[in-house]
């Protein structure tokens, strides 16, 4: 139950300027050799050093020799799944995990993420969209040294809202699943982890963008936040939940509880 | 059977039982009442018939003992009856000259027959004239010659004649044939049941439902038959679901040139080559995901949990929005259901994303009615010819004739938001509005009680 003191400094502290942390070194696992090395390819123009896999044991000899920062990780692998290879790595490690999965499977996206995967992005990807889920984890992860998402909370409530970080799932204090859009549950995210602060636009912005793609339709932070605060209006406790700081930014105003893992 | 023209012709297997039946049983009873009629008659008039002649003959003789004329005519009608009138004349009251009728020369030969005696008498028979009145039309006329030339008259209307139809009879017997036709109703209805269980099951037979094997009872021609369409419906299915998986499996391994694709484009220098075909790709992408959905027939690995069907919508439309479109929302921001999040996502991305595409606009509305909740999408579009309503939701087929032709898409859009909606036991209709455009009306079960929240381990 750990809300890292860290979050909040590299709020702080870090610019809103881009992001310059495009190296690190990452390990691709898919058993296809054509993508391995177009990824490879992909990522090491953007600066990260790339070691390719092609299945678990070529995997654990590459943790074994190198420092790897980030795994991609293909849940579909010959031989011992993305699922469980993932899990073994989590026995011994925190380093971030990206899941690839099949598009549509809403399975393969939760065992994938209850298994210990950071993130997942679907097959057919975008390279792009690969890129900015790897830059926002291992951004994450520098700032709390080494503690993801995964390592921290996965449960967390207020007000009855109960937020599972894994699964991605918002539910409303009367049972029911709240649809957010990827950009919406980052910024919820962002309110909770500094609940009862006041944040500023270009803070919001920072952080919500860490995981948004560079989609040029993009809206203001404004937006969003409206968006955000409708969907969480359709149950009665929430209208009140995010309140507008005038001149200053928004605040996310309730009692945050932390939970490790065990949704139901 | 032939088919019979005409709509009195029945149709159905129970009544054309019926009628064939009770031709039949008419047939029957007409055959046996005609026999029994004859029967029963010919033996009733033979014996009354051969106690007339019998009579005749002694009559006859008792008259011919009698010497005198007067005596004889008292004595003649002394021994008149009802059935049997006597008298004695100089004449005889059947004319020699009456040419013999058929009927005359039976009854002759029958009065032979059954009094020989007569048979060596000089006797004529005839009918009274047709002068006379009604009844007495059938009068038979008997003339015996005595040895002296004087005759002894005999007249009968009983004699010869034919019996009456009997109305008792009849009665009786169309009663009955009233009751074997309702009991038959009753009875071949019950027969014919299971004849048209198989029917309803074979009307109602879809690839969509879990199979539901028809019961193999009844009797031996329906067992055969259920027998025969659910050995059918097994090799129906084996063979779509045959032709699913491949068409699946083909699918799912365009994924990976697909992603091949996409990072070699990425390499791409050229900027605006690159697009293009990040664009081709996402079409692609596009027609694998509807392909697979549709053959997933809205049927999904993920559980129904309760869900917020206003924020699924609103989410939606959002993107809608951020993409410039022109998506308006309203109604309801709380539309509690029990659902699938993805699949219900897909559906109405569909239904919004046409109303986008080919009717430039979509104005949604969440509603609720009757325990339902209601999500109407109107557009602004030409709307669907009547006639391609019911086509609009068959797989693969666009009815892109009035609506232009760049448009793309899989033509599984409305096939797979049916399949989807269905899957949640709700509804979904099209219909042209009044005032131009398609509205399509989504209609799912609302959830009245939401759950009670999971008790989550670890909380508190």
């Amino acid at each position: 139950m750990v809300m890292s003191g860290n979050a909040e400094h590299e709020m702080d502290q870090e610019p809103v300027a881009p992001i310059a942390d495009d190296h690190g070194h990452i390990l691709v696992v898919d058993d296809d050799p054509q993508i391995r090395l177009l990824v490879a390819r992909f990522l090491q123009r953007h600066g990260y050093q790339v070691t390719g896999a092609p299945d678990g044991r070529a995997m654990m000899e590459a943790l074994a020799h190198s420092a790897i920062d980030l795994i991609v990780l293909d849940l579909m692998l010959p031989g011992r799944s993305g699922v469980e290879l993932c899990r073994d790595v989590r026995a011994t490690s925190h380093v971030p995990i990206v899941m690839l999965t099949a598009r549509g499977e809403e399975s393969d996206r939760i065992t994938g993420l209850e298994g210990g995967a950071d993130d997942y992005v679907t097959k057919p990807f975008s390279p792009r969209e690969l890129l900015a889920r790897i830059r926002a984890l291992l951004r994450r992860a520098r700032a709390g040294q080494g503690a993801a998402v995964s390592q921290a909370s996965a449960l967390v409530t207020f007000d009855g809202w109960r937020m599972d970080l894994r699964r991605r799932e918002l539910q409303s204090p009367a049972g029911t699943l709240i649809d957010l859009s990827t950009g919406e549950f980052d910024l919820l995210v962002a309110f909770v982890e500094h609940a009862n602060r006041v944040l500023s636009r270009e803070a919001l912005m920072q952080f919500a963008k860490a995981r948004m793609s560079d989609d040029p339709f993009d809206r203001t932070i404004d937006v969003q936040i409206s968006r955000l605060r409708r969907k969480l209006e359709a149950d009665a406790s929430g209208g009140q939940l995010i309140k507008t700081v005038r001149g200053a930014g928004y605040m996310f105003a309730s009692t945050i509880g932390h939970h490790e893992g065990l949704t139901a | 059977m032939t088919r019979l023209p005409g709509r009195f012709w029945p149709d159905t297997v129970a009544s054309r039982a019926i009628l064939i039946l009770v031709a039949a049983l008419l047939a029957f009873h007409m055959l046996g009442y005609w026999a029994f009629r004859v029967g029963v008659e010919s033996f009733a008039s033979a014996g009354r018939d051969g106690g007339l002649a019998e009579r005749i003959v002694s009559i006859k003789r008792a008259i011919a003992s009698i010497p005198d004329g007067a005596e004889r005519d008292r004595v003649a009608h002394d021994l008149s009856s009802a059935s049997l009138e006597v008298h004695w004349s100089k004449v005889s009251l059947v004319l020699g000259t009456v040419p013999a009728t058929e009927r005359t020369r039976e009854m002759e030969a029958r009065l032979k027959q059954f009094a020989p005696d007569l048979a060596a008498e000089s006797f004529r028979v005839g009918l009274a004239d047709d002068g006379g009145t009604a009844t007495d039309r059938h009068l038979m006329l008997v003339s015996i010659r005595l040895e002296d030339g004087s005759w002894v008259n005999f007249s009968s209307s009983t004699l010869g004649a034919a019996q009456h139809l009997d109305w008792n009879l009849t009665a009786i017997m169309i009663c009955f044939a009233v009751g074997i036709v309702v009991v038959a109703l009753l009875l071949l209805r019950w027969a014919t049941r299971p004849l048209r269980d198989l029917a309803l099951a074979a009307e109602r037979f879809s690839l969509d439902q879990v199979p539901q094997p028809l019961p193999e009872d009844g009797p031996a021609e329906v067992r055969r038959a259920a027998r025969a369409f659910n050995t059918m419906r097994e090799r129906i299915q084996r063979l779509v679901a045959e032709r699913m998986q491949a068409m699946a499996a083909v699918s799912h391994d365009l994924r990976t040139p697909i992603t091949r694709l996409r990072l070699r484009s990425e390499l791409l220098d050229d900027d605006a080559t690159r697009r293009l075909i990040d664009a081709d790709l996402g079409e692609m992408e596009e027609m694998i995901d509807s392909t697979l959905e549709y053959l997933r027939g809205g049927v999904s690995s993920e559980a129904a949990r309760p869900i917020d069907l206003a924020s699924v919508v609103e989410t939606i439309v959002d993107e809608h929005l951020d993409q410039g479109h022109k998506v308006s929302l309203s109604g309801l921001n709380s539309a509690p259901i029990l659902g699938r999040v993805l699949p219900l996502k897909r559906a109405f991305s569909n239904v919004i994303g046409n109303a986008v595409k080919y009717g430039a606009a979509a104005a949604v509305r969440i509603a609720e009615a009757d325990g339902h909740v209601v999500v109407t999408i109107e557009d602004e579009g030409p709307g669907i010819p009547l006639a391609d309503m019911e086509r609009a939701f068959l797989p693969f087929v666009r009815l892109e004739e009035s609506r232009g032709r760049e448009t793309g898409g899989s033509g599984l859009g409305l096939t797979i938001a049916q399949a989807v909606v269905g899957s949640h036991e709700g509804g979904i209709t099209l219909e042209n509005r009044v005032e131009g455009g398609l509205r399509v009306t989504v209609s799912l079960p609302r959830l009245d009680r939401p759950a009670p929240e999971r008790s989550a381990g670890g909380e508190r």
